[in-house]
C-alpha cells in the first residue's frame, strides 16, 4: 500500500510538463540532433549496404559469408551497439551515428541483397552473356529490376532508423534521448514529461512521414543534406583513431571472473522473465482493448477513443516506459515487464483489433441470427475465429520482446542490459564484450526458437 | 404463424427492387419450397425474415409481432424464434461440434452463462447437444473439431444448432447447393421430417425443382423480387419449374 502510494506521488510529479519558453527553445537543438542522427547513419547505411548487398546479389566469391555476417550483426539490439560506439568515439551524436550507421547497413544489406538474390534471373543471365562485368550488372541490373522494391524498404527503413535515433540516446549516443535519460535521474519530471510528449509527436511525425515516402520514395533524398550536415558538425568527440584502437584492444578476449560467470544464468533468466512477463501483461491488455477498437463489436465512437490509447502507447518507446517505470514503480525487472507490456499492448491492440475485424462474417452473421447479445457473439464467434493470427503476431511479438528486454535493463530493469551497461560505466570493457556475446546468443536463439514454432505450426506464411 | 405482407426491399446501390409487393403465409407444420433463379430474391427474402434487411414498406411478421420495427432485445427475442441454416459455411471452425450446436441457445442465455458453457458445459447441456446431434444422425461427433467435418456433417451440425435455438420458423437458405444428390436427399428428407414432427414452419430456397416437389407441401417461385407463382405441390405444373434450375 505504501508503495503504491509513493508510486502515485511521484507520478504526481511528472506534472504539469515543463513548456517554459526558455526549455523549449533549448531542446530544439536535441530535437534536431536526433533527426540528423538518423538521416546520417541512414545515409552510411545505404553508402554501405546497397554495395554489400550488390556484391551478394551478383553472386560473388563468398557471397555467403557476407550474408552470414550481416545477418550476426542484425541480431545485435540497437542499444547495445550504441553502448559499443559510445565507448569507441566518445558519448554524444557520433556515437549515435556510428551505431545506427552500422545496425542499418546490417539491415540495409541483407534485406536488400534477398530482393536482389529474388529479382528474376533471365535478365540479369543476358547481361552477364554480353561479358559485363559484376559492377555492370549491379547497375544496369539488379538495381532497375528491384527499385521499387527497393525504395519502399528503403524509406521503412528510414522511418525505423528515426525511433531508433531516439533510443540510443538514452546510453549517451546524444538527441533527445540522452535528454531525456538526463532528466529523469536529475529528479527533472517535469522536463521528463515535456520530452515524452515531444518524443511521441516526432514519432507520430516519422510515421507520417514514412507514409509520404513510400508513396514518393523521392523524399528520401533529404537524407544527403540532413545527414551531411549532422555528419560534419558533429565529428567523434575522442576520434582520435589510436584511442579508438586501443580501447577496441581492450575489449577483447572477452572475459567474466568466476562470480560474474556463475551470475550469468541467473542474469539471462531474469531477461527472459522480463520477455515473457511483458508478452503477458501485453496480452492481458491487448485482448480488452482491441475487441474495443475493433469497428464490428463496439460503435465507432469507441473505437475511435481506445485506438487514440493504443497509438500513445504504441508511440512511447520500451525504453521510455521503462524510464517512467524504474521511477514509479522501483528499479527491477517488474519494471522491464511493465514497460515492455505497455509498448507492446499497443502495438497487439492494434493487430489483433484488425484480426477481429477480418473474421470470417458469415459464422458471425449465423450468431447473430440465433438472437445471442453482443458479447455472446464475441465469445463463441469473433475471438475463436482470430485466434491464428492472434497466435501468430504473440509469438513475434514475445521474439521481439527477447530483444527489447536485453535493453531495457540498461536503464535500470535488470537482466543482462543492467549487467552490459554497469560493465561499461565501470570501464571493464572485457566482461562488457562478453556480456555483449552473451546478449547476441540469446537474441540468436530466440530467432531460431521462434522460426521453428512457426514452421511446425505451418504459420510461415502469415506476416505481421 | 408467419406472414409476409406486400413487402418491397430495395437495395441503396441498385434501381430495381431486390423484392416487390411480396405476400406469402406459411402455417406451423408447413413445408415450403422457395424457387427461382439467382438473383431472384430467395436470400433478401430470407433476410428480411431474419429482420437483417432494412425494408422499404410492407412487412413480417411473426405470430402477430413486426419483424422490421423491432430493435435491440426486441429483435433478439423474435430472431430466437426464427432457425436460419446456411450453405454449411456460418460455422465456427475453432471452436467443437458441441459448442457451434449449443451457439443455438446463446438467445436465451445471459452472456455470463455463455461464457461459463465455454469453460465448462453442464452435463444438461451436453445431453441436449447430444440429443440434437443424434436428431441428425451424428451423435459421435460430440466433441469432435468442427474443422474435421466433411460437408455433409457441417449441414447436420448446422441443423442441430437450429433444432437446439428451439424456433417456431426455420429459414434454410440453399442447403443443398454443395451437397451431391444423395446427401442433398438426406438433408431435405431430415428438414422437412423436423419441420412436421415439432410444427414448424419450414421455408426452403432450393435450385432442383424435382427435389422440390418431392419434398414440400407447397413451391413459391420468385423472379426479379416478385412471386410469380404459389401453388400447392399438386396443382405445379412442371414447365413451371424449368426455369428454377
Amino acid at each position: 500500500m505504501h508503495a503504491l502510494t509513493l508510486a502515485w506521488h511521484t507520478f504526481l510529479a511528472f506534472f504539469p510538463p515543463d513548456l517554459s519558453p526558455s526549455y523549449l527553445r533549448y531542446v530544439w537543438l536535441p530535437v534536431l540532433q536526433t533527426i540528423g542522427m538518423a538521416s546520417a547513419g541512414m545515409l552510411v547505411a545505404l553508402c554501405l549496404g546497397i554495395p554489400l548487398a550488390a556484391y551478394v546479389g551478383t553472386r560473388a566469391p563468398g557471397w555467403q559469408s557476407v550474408v552470414g555476417v550481416l545477418s550476426a550483426l542484425r541480431a545485435i539490439p540497437d542499444l547495445t551497439l550504441a553502448i559499443l560506439a559510445v565507448v569507441i568515439v566518445g558519448l554524444g551524436p557520433a556515437a549515435g551515428i556510428t551505431a545506427l550507421a552500422v545496425f542499418y547497413t546490417a539491415m540495409v544489406g541483407k534485406v536488400f541483397a534477398e530482393l536482389f538474390l529474388a529479382a528474376p534471373q533471365a535478365p540479369l543471365e543476358s547481361l552477364r552473356s554480353t561479358g559485363a562485368p559484376r559492377l555492370a550488372v549491379a547497375i544496369f541490373g539488379l538495381i532497375p529490376l528491384t527499385l521499387a522494391d527497393l525504395l519502399t524498404f528503403g524509406s521503412y527503413a528510414f522511418e525505423c532508423a528515426m525511433r531508433a535515433s531516439v533510443i540510443v540516446g538514452a546510453v549517451g549516443a546524444g538527441g533527445i534521448g540522452t535528454e531525456l535519460v538526463g532528466a529523469v535521474s536529475g529528479l527533472d519530471y517535469p522536463r521528463a514529461t515535456t520530452l515524452i510528449v515531444i518524443l511521441a509527436l516526432l514519432v507520430t511525425f516519422v510515421d507520417t512521414l514514412g507514409w509520404f515516402m513510400r508513396k514518393n520514395p523521392r523524399l528520401a533524398l533529404v537524407l544527403f543534406p540532413a545527414g551531411l550536415a549532422t555528419m560534419l558538425l558533429n565529428p567523434p568527440q575522442v576520434f582520435v583513431l589510436r584511442h579508438a584502437l586501443v580501447t577496441f584492444a581492450a575489449m577483447f578476449p572477452p572475459l567474466l571472473d568466476a562470480r560474474a560467470l556463475a551470475a550469468l544464468p541467473v542474469l539471462l533468466w531474469q531477461t527472459l522473465e522480463i520477455a515473457v512477463g511483458g508478452t503477458i501483461l501485453a496480452l492481458l491488455l491487448a485482448i480488452p482493448l482491441a475487441l474495443c477498437a475493433a469497428r464490428n463489436v463496439v460503435h465507432a465512437v469507441v473505437v475511435a477513443a481506445v485506438r487514440r490509447v493504443l497509438d500513445i502507447s504504441r508511440a512511447v518507446p520500451e525504453i521510455v516506459w521503462g524510464l517512467i517505470f524504474v521511477v514509479t514503480a522501483g528499479i527491477g525487472p517488474l519494471a522491464g515487464a511493465l514497460a515492455l507490456g505497455i509498448h507492446s499492448a499497443g502495438v497487439l491492440g492494434k493487430l489483433f483489433a484488425e484480426a477481429f475485424e477480418n473474421v470470417a462474417a458469415a459464422p458471425v452473421r449465423a450468431l447473430e441470427a440465433t438472437g445471442a447479445k453482443r458479447l455472446a457473439i464475441v465469445a463463441f464467434g469473433i475471438v475463436p475465429l482470430a485466434i491464428g493470427p492472434l497466435a501468430v503476431h504473440t509469438m513475434f511479438r514475445l521474439e521481439w520482446n527477447v530483444r527489447a528486454a536485453t535493453v531495457v535493463g540498461m536503464i535500470g530493469a535488470g537482466g543482462i542490459g543492467e549487467a552490459l551497461y554497469n560493465a561499461q560505466q565501470h570501464m571493464h570493457y572485457q566482461s562488457m564484450t562478453a556480456y555483449v556475446v552473451a546478449t547476441w546468443l540469446l537474441v540468436v536463439l530466440a530467432d531460431v526458437a521462434g522460426e521453428r514454432v512457426r514452421r511446425r505450426l505451418g504459420w510461415n506464411n502469415e506476416t505481421t | 404463424m408467419l406472414s409476409i405482407v406486400d413487402l418491397t426491399v430495395r437495395y441503396p446501390t441498385q434501381t430495381a427492387p431486390a423484392l416487390e409487393s411480396v405476400c406469402l403465409r406459411v402455417e406451423g407444420g408447413e413445408r415450403v419450397a422457395v424457387v427461382g433463379p439467382s438473383g431472384g430474391g430467395k436470400t433478401t427474402l430470407f433476410r428480411a425474415v431474419n429482420g437483417s434487411v432494412t425494408v422499404q414498406s410492407g412487412y413480417v411478421a411473426l405470430e402477430g409481432e413486426q419483424v422490421g420495427r423491432a430493435r435491440g432485445a426486441q429483435l433478439r427475442a423474435l430472431r430466437r424464434r426464427i432457425a436460419v441454416i446456411a450453405q454449411m459455411h456460418d460455422l465456427v471452425d475453432r471452436l467443437t461440434v458441441y459448442q457451434n450446436v449449443m451457439a443455438g441457445a446463446l438467445g436465451r442465455w445471459s452472456s455470463l452463462h455463455a461464457l461459463r458453457f465455454l469453460v465448462s458445459p453442464s452435463k444438461a447441456e451436453l445431453g441436449e447437444a447430444r440429443s440434437a446431434l443424434e436428431r441428425v444422425g451424428i451423435p459421435e461427433k460430440l466433441r469432435s473439431r468442427t474443422s474435421d467435418l466433411s460437408g455433409g456433417q457441417r449441414q447436420r451440425v448446422a441443423i442441430a444448432r437450429a433444432l437446439v435455438q428451439r424456433p417456431s420458423v426455420l429459414l434454410a437458405d440453399e442447403p443443398v447447393a454443395s451437397l451431391d444428390p444423395v446427401r442433398s436427399e438426406q438433408i431435405l428428407a431430415l428438414l422437412c421430417g423436423l419441420a412436421r414432427e415439432r410444427g414448424l414452419a419450414l421455408l426452403c430456397s432450393l435450385h432442383q425443382p424435382d427435389l422440390a416437389v418431392r419434398y414440400f407441401d407447397r413451391v413459391v417461385g420468385l423472379r426479379h423480387g416478385r412471386v410469380v407463382f404459389d401453388r400447392p405441390v399438386a396443382q405445379v405444373a412442371p414447365e413451371q419449374l424449368v426455369f428454377a434450375s
